[in-house]
């Protein structure tokens, strides 16, 4: 499989100046895509639904589902509302992509989330924002404004008969709340604790009513689907995990920087191609390619392996975000596994035992090697730990908190060895 | 049936049950923390962890798939569950920590990370003894610890209310206390504030957790984390004896233990009747321990000449029957009591009859508003309902008032402030000789001519019948001076007592207070005359009254014990009355 992504051209954030004004957004083409849906029906909501389940938008967000088979989740309409809690949270270490939609091309989430709406029968749409981000906040606003007072919000827009109406929600600086059943705890004006499943949110989600969370960079992929159909969505990049994405790339590399490029490209060349290379002409030590709860990849390890889910899944990661990290040769891996892990301890919510107690004790155990005080047992602790932590908690941030750590000491374990103490045993 | 099959024992089931109840309904011993059953289910301790699995179906027949040797193919899901959000559905296979060392492990890995920021301080911790964590560290925690670092330190000995003084360091983050103020008593004062381990429940600024019933999170707190102002490092679990019995502070009637140490009520707290008050009853029913242990009458008192003597039984005994004797019977003005016991009123009855008049009158305490449609009633008397039952004219304030203002030369008065309640100032007395049963000292004992000290709820079995028709009894927790054979039967015996500790309830008479019950004191009078009822005990009293009253026919103690309460059909008619 052969990507030609020298000649792609963005569709996500196209190289149109303004395009985050609403004129020169349908100027190029905007909303034209809601016309054809509300005005000239050309979908109902089913058929909507089974063509975004058959073009496999999968979820931009990290656990990488199909959108479209989560809308149809959605039990039948009874009247009552419904809601889309569009995650713009962000939060994940590495990951930058929604910001650029935000800022550049905020009116075509806002068609897509629309188009998403229709197909559910939603009534309102929260978009929730991470709090850091005000500036971002404040473009979004504007341009829910400017939708609104071109009525393709709001009440009966464009004559279909169809309400629907978008808020910008603020988040307050909590990587928890990017969880998607505590962002809507958040939304509900509680305390972000992540829920237990079931019931799902498509039963039981905001105020206890049918809720569908989606990835601002998954809607946003809806009116290019609904354009162009489902077979020229799938032909993009690769095969089970099709469409464009947002690489958000940081770290040692000369030109960071988010690219919008096929799935399924060769982790290397978006480095030494894309990125123009490592800093200094430099090796790379390690990539961790989905943000950073995914587990990293080793430099040496690197050929071959693309990014889209399959890939990653046989190289041992994962695609997550796509917001990916480059870390150089001189990269101090303890160090960093440290500060990674010192992020989930302070962002753990404190709900589960395993997560609450967990993430401190890796933190711990690895400041503890870092400042040279370690010995070869603490990396079988670490490891121990791991174990403890993995998959015993309501949401995933014990998982993500625990596999940073555990593929850490694992893939780069003579890192870790030269950082312990050597004990020595006399045989007396 | 729905059958479920839990470490390879078949169980059938009705209904949707969680599995963690489930198995706790089935006597099999489970670890959990944040699970109770009256509150929601947020599943974070992560103690309950249980392997789970569920048969696979075959859509085509219908019917289970089997494999070779002709068992049912699980699916088991790939992580451990927590069993108490988990519903039980049929076919279901769990294998508890007895049968998988996979969820034996998950059991000691979630308590010594429970454990890694929790104080070690149990020698001084109020809730060693009685303390689930402590038990299940026992029964499933790990041998050691390989924690090396330093704890977090959170604020200790925090005031979050009046009542409630909260230790951050041992909060395990159950959230159980939060749970409560939301779903029970619906005030919200509570939250859990911070992030991650540093997390611990909190009041908002400038609030204070000054719930009525802020108390309950005392008892739900899985460890010493909150604990009660006023039984705060008071006594060891162990030095005390637990025994049943009734809050007689409300018209409700909750359910309560009474946690007694050397003859002292040490504290109370509420015991389940999924009836009357569930797990819970309000702070001012624990405050009750005042009134038991302080300020009591011992030995009964005479007036002579304006000052009150202590006297002998036999003297007081004399006395009034004197006083009785000196007047016309339509000149005895009888006051009933719904304070006092449904045993005392009756044998109080009874002896207004022997003496000469069936009229015995109550005034009832009932405060419109007073309740909040929980556990609070507008009554603030225990025993309204018995005194309506037993036939006594109910009265209010006014027309109280009118009768004292008729020619009554005494007036003998059961267990009811009037005068420290308003009901009647100390001049409606003026002339009359006043005989007034009391446990404790206050008002109107302090204006009676002669006064008797009566055993209360605790020192005696004592049924009471709540603002919904229920008859509940208390059994004795406590001893007095006087003994009587058949009472001390009844009297529960716990581990201090049985090895005869500094402790126990009869090694020492100085808490012991010289008081009889009412009944019992009645019976003696009448014996002066022989005419005495002969009762031995206070069941005597109940038996009688089951077979000649049909109110009441049916009662007996067993009965109320074995049924937490026995609803008596005409006594949850007059509650329409009141409402």
């Amino acid at each position: 499989m052969e990507i030609d992504w020298k000649s792609y051209k963005p569709l996500l954030i196209p190289n149109i100046p303004n395009l985050k004004d609403i004129d020169v957004y349908e100027k190029n083409g905007g909303y034209e895509q809601l016309k054809k849906v509300l005005k000239e029906k050309a979908h109902t909501p089913e058929s909507l639904v089974n063509l975004v389940k058959a073009a496999n938008i999968r979820g931009r967000g990290g656990a990488g589902f199909n959108a479209g088979l989560k809308w149809s989740f959605m039990p039948k309409p009874d009247g009552g509302t419904r809601y889309i809690a569009a995650n713009g949270d962000e939060s994940e270490p590495g990951t930058f992509k929604d910001r650029v939609i935000f800022e550049r091309n905020p009116h075509l989430f806002i068609e897509g989330a629309i188009l998403a709406g229709f197909a559910m029968t939603i009534t309102a749409v929260y978009v929730y924002i991470r709090g850091e981000y005000r500036d971002q906040i404040n473009m979004m606003q504007k341009a829910v404004d400017a939708a609104y007072k071109k009525g393709y919000l709001g009440k009966n827009i464009l004559g279909s008969g169809y309400d629907l109406d978008m808020y910008v929600h603020s988040g307050a600086g909590a990587y928890i709340c990017g969880e998607e059943s505590s962002l809507m705890e958040s939304l509900e004006g509680k305390r972000g604790y992540p829920r237990v499943k079931p019931p799902f949110p498509a039963q039981k989600g905001l105020w206890g009513r049918p809720t569908t969370i989606n990835n601002i960079e998954t809607l946003a992929n809806v009116p290019l689907v609904v354009k162009n159909g489902a077979d020229w969505y799938t032909s993009i990049g690769a095969k089970t995990h099709p469409g464009p994405v947002l690489y958000g790339i940081s770290g040692h590399v000369n030109r960071p920087g988010v690219y919008e490029f096929p799935t399924g490209m060769l982790i290397t060349d978006l480095i030494d191609k894309v990125c123009m290379g490592v800093r200094g002409g430099k090796k790379v030590k390690a990539v961790i390619p989905g943000g950073s709860s995914t587990p990293p990849l080793r430099g040496d390890a690197l050929d071959g392996v693309r990014m889209d889910a399959d890939s990653l899944r046989t190289a041992g990661s994962m695609m997550g975000t796509a917001g990916m990290i480059i870390m150089d040769e001189d990269t101090d891996i303890v160090d960093v596994v440290w500060r990674i892990s010192h992020f989930y301890h302070h962002e753990s919510c404190g709900q589960c035992t395993p997560c609450r107690e967990g993430t401190g004790f890796l933190e711990k155990t690895l400041i503890k090697i870092r400042d040279g005080h370690g010995e070869m047992r603490d990396l079988d602790l670490l490891l121990d730990l791991c174990t403890q932590m993995e998959g015993r908690t309501i949401c995933a941030l014990a998982d993500a908190a625990a596999w940073p750590v555990r593929f850490a000491v694992t893939r780069f374990r003579e890192d870790f060895e030269k950082r312990v103490k050597k004990t020595v045993y006399a045989l007396a | 049936m729905p059958e479920i099959f839990i470490d390879n024992v078949r169980y059938e089931f009705d209904g949707k049950p969680m599995v963690l109840q489930f198995m706790l309904d089935q006597g099999l011993d489970h670890p959990f923390f944040c699970y109770h059953p009256s509150l929601s289910i947020p599943a974070n301790c992560r103690q309950c962890y249980v392997e789970a699995g569920t048969p696979v179906m075959n859509r085509d027949t219908g019917s289970w798939e089997l494999d070779e040797s002709g068992e049912r193919v699980i699916r088991y899901f790939p992580k451990l569950m927590t069993s108490c959000s988990l519903e039980a559905t049929d076919g279901m296979v769990i294998k508890t920590h007895r049968t998988s060392e996979l969820v034996k492990r998950g059991h000691k890995d979630v308590l010594e990370f429970i454990l890694m920021n929790h104080p070690l301080d149990c020698p001084i911790c109020d809730q060693a003894g009685e303390c689930p964590l402590q038990i299940q560290t026992y029964k499933y925690g790990p041998e050691g610890s390989r924690f090396e670092h330093k704890k977090v330190h959170k604020p200790k000995r925090i005031k979050l209310g009046p009542r409630v003084i909260l230790d951050a360091e041992r909060c395990i983050n159950c959230t159980r206390c939060v749970r409560f103020t939301e779903e029970i008593s619906k005030t919200f004062q509570l939250t859990i504030i911070s992030r991650g381990d540093k997390n611990y429940p909190a009041v908002a600024p400038g609030t204070e957790f000054d719930d009525a019933y802020s108390l309950n999170t005392v008892d739900i707190c899985p460890v010493g984390a909150l604990t009660s102002a006023d039984f705060r490092f008071k006594a060891r679990v162990w030095e005390m004896n637990q025994t049943p019995g009734i809050d007689i502070t409300n018209g409700k009637g909750c359910n309560i233990d009474v946690w007694t140490r050397d003859n002292l009520v040490l504290r109370i707290t509420p015991r389940y009747n999924k009836d009357v008050n569930d797990h819970w009853m309000p702070d001012f029913g624990r405050e009750d321990i005042r009134r038991i242990n302080e300020n009591r009458i011992s030995k009964p008192q005479i007036k002579l000449d304006g000052t009150s003597i202590r006297s002998s039984w036999n003297n007081a005994e004399l006395s009034l029957a004197e006083a009785v004797a000196r007047v016309k019977p339509e000149e005895i003005l009888f006051v009933g009591s719904a304070f006092s016991s449904l045993e005392d009123n009756f044998a109080f009855m009874k002896y207004a009859k022997l003496v000469g008049t069936d009229e015995v009158v109550f005034v009832p305490n009932i405060v419109k508003g007073y309740g909040d449609g929980f556990l609070i009633d507008d009554d603030k008397y225990p025993n309204t309902n018995g005194c309506r039952l037993l036939g006594q004219k109910e009265v209010s304030t006014s027309e109280f008032k009118k009768m004292l203002a008729k020619s009554y030369k005494v007036v003998i008065s059961l267990e009811d402030n009037l005068v420290g309640r308003e009901v009647i100032a100390t001049e409606d007395l003026a002339g009359k000789y006043v005989i007034y049963f009391g446990s404790n000292n206050n008002e109107t004992s302090a204006i009676a001519d002669l006064v008797i000290p009566i055993s209360n709820s605790v020192e005696t079995p004592s049924t009471y019948i709540n603002v919904d028709g229920r008859a509940q009894r208390t059994t004795p927790a406590k001893e007095t001076i006087y003994t009587n054979r058949r009472l001390n039967l009844e009297m529960s015996v716990g581990r201090l007592d049985r090895f005869g500790t500094k402790f126990d309830n009869w090694v020492n008479d100085k808490n012991r207070v010289d008081c009889i019950p009412a009944w019992e004191f009645l019976d003696r009078v009448l014996k002066l005359e022989d005419k005495q009822n002969g009762y031995e005990s206070s069941e005597d009293l109940i038996h009688e009254l089951a077979t000649t009253n049909s109110s009441f026919s049916g009662l007996n103690y067993n009965l109320m014990d074995d049924e937490q309460g026995v609803v008596l059909n005409d006594a949850a008619k007059t509650k329409a009355k009141t409402a």
